[in-house]
């Protein structure tokens, strides 16, 4: 991700919301207009930094993830369900990481064992979890009529949620300010780190990474783990932090906005989370659009991240280098 | 040779089903009694004194070309039907049961008329738009008397299905009938009569001036009605009063109206806004808006909830949800069951009650006046020298 | 050497009793039977067990017999099956086609939209034209909207290296925002009575006529669509230069075959087949083209196509397969109360047994010889190969 592009996102979100500001209805102070609009922006983006960040990891480990919607699907639903059954936000929260692994483990069974192709593995998951989530919700979840544990609570900043105008971006709630965290700490942990170094290695060149020792099957199951936590994570997000409740089809996409915004972010955490944060931004465009009044068809806001995307990977806007062994199962000689 | 036979083997097993499909007939009854969901909605209470008849359409449906007549809905009987036993059956939109709201209540309408008339009624929940017609021959083929259809969606379906037979009878809720059919009622509301009295409600206790609406879709005529007056209904208290409504477009019909993470987002970005009311018209995504304000209660934000009285079906939102504009779905619906049962059935457009539900923990906070002013307005709508002025669809594009 | 199990394989069989179509089709439905059989655990899982008669067991097996009966028990249920079966066939053929060039093709459901889209257009906006013009008119239309579309990530990919799993799957969202746009806005029904987002119905010119009461001519269209795509990619050159590109595109580069425009017309073709399905819905089934008829046959037709090994008939026995259980799964929903969610896990079932055939091979002892299986590269990573 070069710097470059890095500015291009920021501006462009600053230019969203100074669009949002200058649109609005005249009764309201422009600060306020502008605080609101980027508290959405964060609200918006939080899912999605976390799956992007995921596909991270399994990615520069050399493992294509297009799986990132199931996953977190499959998480929401493991999440609230361990919630409302033990009343615990805790266990819910353990068991929504737990279930985006164990749909990870699948992914890196069948990809890194058994050598299936990535993508079709990927799909394997999401259909899997389409079906299985939306078959246990209508035959176990509804007739059990369980009471969800509630949500979690919000953490405000100490003395920064105090502010007068930019105090609601700083009350947030944990997965929300986890998100932020992951995306610093995979910053260094990927470029700053043995372990990163590893994993990149195994995803540039993994014949070379082998024959210094490195074992690509082990880095790459442990990545996609790992990745597949923290997309348990995002999943979690859904249904013990945003609303009380699972839906089928919670996610509703997300996944592969999340997708999107990582190769978008060239393969970098900070990247795709000023990507995630775009995704965010044009979101609460449309909403605030329309709060104004103004007839923006919201399709043609809808369209933008993914229109962003193709342009990204058609490499108007730089190029998009993915790491340079991304999909191609490794054989042992 | 082992090996081949055993591969023959297992051929046969998938081909064993096959010829189960093929012997046809009957299958064994499941065992399983069916036991459809309960709806946790208990009958929800008009605030304001609703009438108990239903009421009569006003002779001119706008945009209809023929007139419909609408009856007025005799009063419930006990259920004196001697007629054998009737089958109901009921269709869902592919929001599903355990929507809280609209789907729920009219399946409890149907339990209800069921219940009293000794019966066990049977649900089918649409998963995929292109099985309505497939859903509801499922019913027709095996011999049901009455099938409700629920939601606008399966108009289309509905009627065709009632003209090819017209020995069944259909019950369409917010399906507007543009020709009587004799076979099949709509059941329709006049929610942008509700939604005025929640705008009137709104615009009288927001201290701020800023109202707002979390709507699921334009293009559904019950939802747009609902925003449209709640607009009408708080302009009429303050003319320059903000209303701001946004509806869930972006995405398709199969999550409208089921997104709550959407809504609580976008509810909180007008409560950061200042808004401080906020009707959520939109199913489950409506029922985030209600979580969002929850959320905000420090602020003093309220919320107002849609179909049902929601402060028995969102609990989580009961320190702020001061009422609902509510559509008595399942009297409605068991009315017009019963009606089956009697004999009485009338094809074409039935009016169903609309009003606010109770206030419940915030009834304090409304004052005498407002509520005496609510009570005359719902009079004023029922008998017509109030009108909303709100057509009953948004405008072509 | 990358593995990739999608090729025919063989089983080792002393006897010779067994025809090799047979012996091809072996994988497939061992894994769809271990799949059904796993199915049946999570439906047993999720029912009466214990309590139920003969511990539970039976409830599974009612549920079963009211899918298949649903599927395939009636006149009524085949022909519903078949009508359910025939965008799954064009879908699954463009999906195949494009596997056979080297291509993940996750677009069907946007190119399908696409061409419904276009169908549409064509259908009820022109008046007055008789059905020998206007029918094929209106499955052109389809067409050309799916070659479009699928045309796009092609392009792209040759042009610049954009992995089309991801530019299909994002034109996928583009074209969904995009009909919706159209649906709720400039060609929604002016009708008062109408208030669904769809377009006006189409002329009665426009559609496909029926073969028997409630089976449109649209089943015969897939088939020789199907027949036509066994001759394109097995009996043509352009065919064998896409077949070659997929085995080994450098090799094909070598031999002299354009790579480059042989992905965008692969590409191209898939995207046409899937407007196709589109469009054969929009003349045939609904008259008109609705907001979400299409959902879900995106991952549907991926299935049906690897279920079939990318061959024209593996897809239209996998189409019908999968038709038929989406199509029985009302019924089994109505005797059993059972949610067609199922069919989706199984349906992940059968695609995770087909992919890792490892595991059917282990379960049932089915031996393979070497150097038999075909395969089909797929690109690696995002960017460029």
């Amino acid at each position: 991700m070069t710097r470059g592009r890095f500015l291009f996102i920021i501006a462009t979100i600053i230019g969203l919301i100074a669009v949002a500001v200058l649109l609005r209805t005249k009764d309201v102070p422009p600060e306020i207009v502008a605080a609101s609009v980027l508290a959405t922006t964060l609200r918006f983006a939080t899912p999605i930094t976390l799956g992007a960040i995921a596909g991270l990891y399994c990615e520069r480990s050399g493992v294509v993830n297009i799986a990132i919607e199931g996953m977190m699907l499959a998480a929401a639903f493991g999440a609230w369900s361990a919630a409302a059954v033990t009343q615990s936000l805790a266990i819910g929260l353990l068991a929504g990481i737990l279930t985006g692994m164990l749909m990870g483990l699948l992914h890196a069974w069948l990809s890194v064992t058994f050598r299936v192709d990535q993508i079709v593995s990927g799909t394997v998951i999401n259909i899997l979890a389409i079906g299985l989530t939306g078959f246990l919700d209508s035959q176990v979840l509804s007739k059990a009529h369980l009471n969800s544990a509630g949500l979690l609570p919000q953490l405000p900043i100490p003395v920064l949620s105090e502010l007068p105008v930019l105090g609601p971006i700083f009350r947030q709630q944990p997965i929300a300010w986890v998100s932020v965290i992951v995306v610093v700490i995979s910053h260094y942990v990927l470029f700053y780190t043995r372990w990163g170094l590893r994993t990149r290695a195994v995803g540039e060149n993994p014949r070379a990474a082998d024959t210094v020792g490195i074992s690509v099957r082990k880095m790459r199951y442990a990545n996609v783990l790992i990745g597949a936590g923290i997309a348990g994570l995002g999943g979690a997000y859904f249904t013990l932090e945003a609303v009380p409740s699972f839906e089928i089809l919670i996610t509703n996409g997300r996944g592969f906005i999340a997708l999107a915004a990582m190769i978008f972010g060239g393969w970098t955490p900070f990247g795709a989370w000023a990507a995630a944060l775009l995704f965010g931004a044009a979101n609460a465009l449309q909403i605030n659009a329309q709060q104004f009044g103004i007839p923006i068809p919201s399709q043609f806001v809808g369209m933008f991240p993914y229109l962003l995307t193709i342009i990204i990977l058609a490499g108007v806007i730089g190029r998009a280098v993915p790491p340079a062994a991304d999909g191609v199962p490794y054989e042992t000689e | 040779m082992r090996k081949s036979l055993y591969a023959m083997l297992l051929l046969f097993a998938l081909v064993l089903p096959l010829l189960a499909a093929c012997g046809g007939g009957t299958a064994a009854q499941p065992t399983a009694a069916v036991a459809p969901p309960t709806a946790a909605v208990e009958a929800p209470t008009a605030m304001v004194e609703a009438p108990t008849a239903m009421v009569e359409a006003p002779t001119a449906a706008p945009e209809a070309t023929a007139a419909p007549e609408a009856t007025a809905m005799p009063e419930a009987t006990a259920a004196t039907s001697g007629t054998g036993t009737i089958k109901i059956g009921m269709v869902t939109d592919i929001a599903k049961l355990g929507d809280k709201g609209f789907n729920d209540s009219a399946w409890e309408g149907v339990q209800q008329a069921a219940k009293a008339l000794g019966v066990e009624p049977k649900v089918i929940e649409t998963t995929d738009p292109n099985d309505y017609q497939k859903n509801l021959d499922q019913f027709i083929s095996e011999g049901y008397n009455v099938i409700v259809t629920v939601g606008f969606n399966l108009q289309e379906a509905t009627v065709a299905a009632a003209k090819a037979n017209p020995d069944i009878k259909f019950i369409g809720v917010d399906q507007a009938q543009t020709d009587v059919i004799p076979n099949l009622a709509g059941l329709i509301f006049n929610e942008d009569q509700a939604g005025y009295l929640a705008g009137v409600l709104a615009a009288s206790v927001s201290k701020s001036g800023k109202i707002g609406a979390i709507l699921g879709t334009d293009a559904v005529p019950a939802v747009w009605r609902f925003g449209e007056g709640y607009r009408a209904g708080a302009i009429s208290i303050k003319p320059d009063i903000s209303v701001q409504t946004v509806y869930h477009n972006d995405v398709g019909f199969d999550k409208t109206f089921s997104d709550p993470e959407w809504g609580k987002t976008t509810a909180l970005s007008m409560i950061d806004q200042g808004v401080d009311v906020v009707f959520g018209a939109g199913g489950r995504t409506g029922n985030g808006a209600l979580l969002a304000a929850a959320d905000r209660k420090d602020k003093g934000v309220y919320a107002i909830g849609v179909d049902t009285d929601q402060y028995l079906t969102v609990p989580e939102a009961k320190a702020v949800l001061i009422t609902s504009a509510v559509k008595i779905i399942p009297d409605g619906v068991a009315k017009l069951i019963q009606t089956v049962a009697d004999g009485t059935f009338k094809g074409g457009n039935n009016f169903g009650t609309v009003g606010l539900a109770p206030f419940h923990d915030l009834d304090s906070q409304v004052p005498a006046d407002l509520k005496t002013k609510l009570t005359d307005i719902q009079k004023q709508l029922l008998d017509g020298t109030l009108k909303t002025n709100v057509p009953a669809a948004k405008p072509g594009s | 050497m990358r593995h990739f199990p999608f090729g025919v394989s063989g089983v080792v069989m002393n006897a010779q009793g067994l025809l090799r179509p047979v012996r091809a089709a072996l994988l497939p439905l061992l894994s769809i039977l271990t799949a059904l059989i796993v199915g049946g655990v999570i439906i047993w899982l999720a029912g009466p067990k214990l309590n139920g008669d003969w511990l539970g067991v039976k409830f599974v097996l009612d549920g079963y017999a009211g899918l298949f009966q649903g599927a395939f028990g009636s006149q009524k249920a085949i022909i519903s099956t078949l009508v359910r079966a025939t965008p799954y066939i064009f879908a699954g053929l463009a999906v195949a086609l494009a596997f056979r060039c080297g291509l993940f093709n996750i677009g069907a459901e946007g190119q399908l939209a696409l061409g419904a889209l276009f169908a549409g257009g064509v259908g009820f906006s022109l008046h007055g034209l008789p059905p020998l013009i206007h029918l094929p008119l209106t499955l052109l239309a389809g067409m050309l909207g799916g070659f479009l579309w699928g045309m796009i990530p092609g392009i792209l990919k040759a042009r610049t290296g954009a992995h089309e799993v991801i530019t299909t799957i994002m034109l996928n969202y583009i074209a969904a925002q995009l009909t919706g746009y159209l649906l709720n806005g400039p060609w929604k029904d002016p009708n008062p009575n109408n208030v669904t987002a769809q377009t006006p119905k189409i002329a009665e010119a426009a559609h496909l006529p029926l073969l028997l009461p409630g089976l449109h001519w649209g089943v015969i269209l897939a088939f020789l669509a199907a027949i036509a795509v066994w001759f394109f990619l097995w009996k043509t050159t352009w065919g064998f230069e896409i077949r070659t590109v997929g085995a080994n595109a450098a090799a094909a580069r070598c031999a002299g075959i354009n790579v480059s425009r042989n992905i965008v017309l692969a590409m191209g073709l898939s995207g046409m087949l899937a407007g196709l399905a589109g469009a054969v819905q929009v003349a045939g089934v609904n008259y008109r083209t609705i907001l979400g008829f299409n959902a879900g046959y995106g991952f549907d037709s991926i299935a049906i196509a690897l279920l079939g090994r990318n061959t024209p008939l593996g897809v239209v026995l996998s189409a019908l397969l999968f038709g038929g259980l989406r199509n029985g799964a009302t019924l089994m929903q109505f005797r059993t109360q059972i949610s067609s969610d199922i069919i989706s896990v199984i349906q992940a079932l059968i695609l995770i047994f087909i992919a890792a055939e490892q595991i059917i091979r282990w379960i049932y002892r089915v031996r393979v010889p070497s150097g038999l299986s075909e395969q089909v590269t797929l690109s690696k990573g995002w960017g460029k190969s």
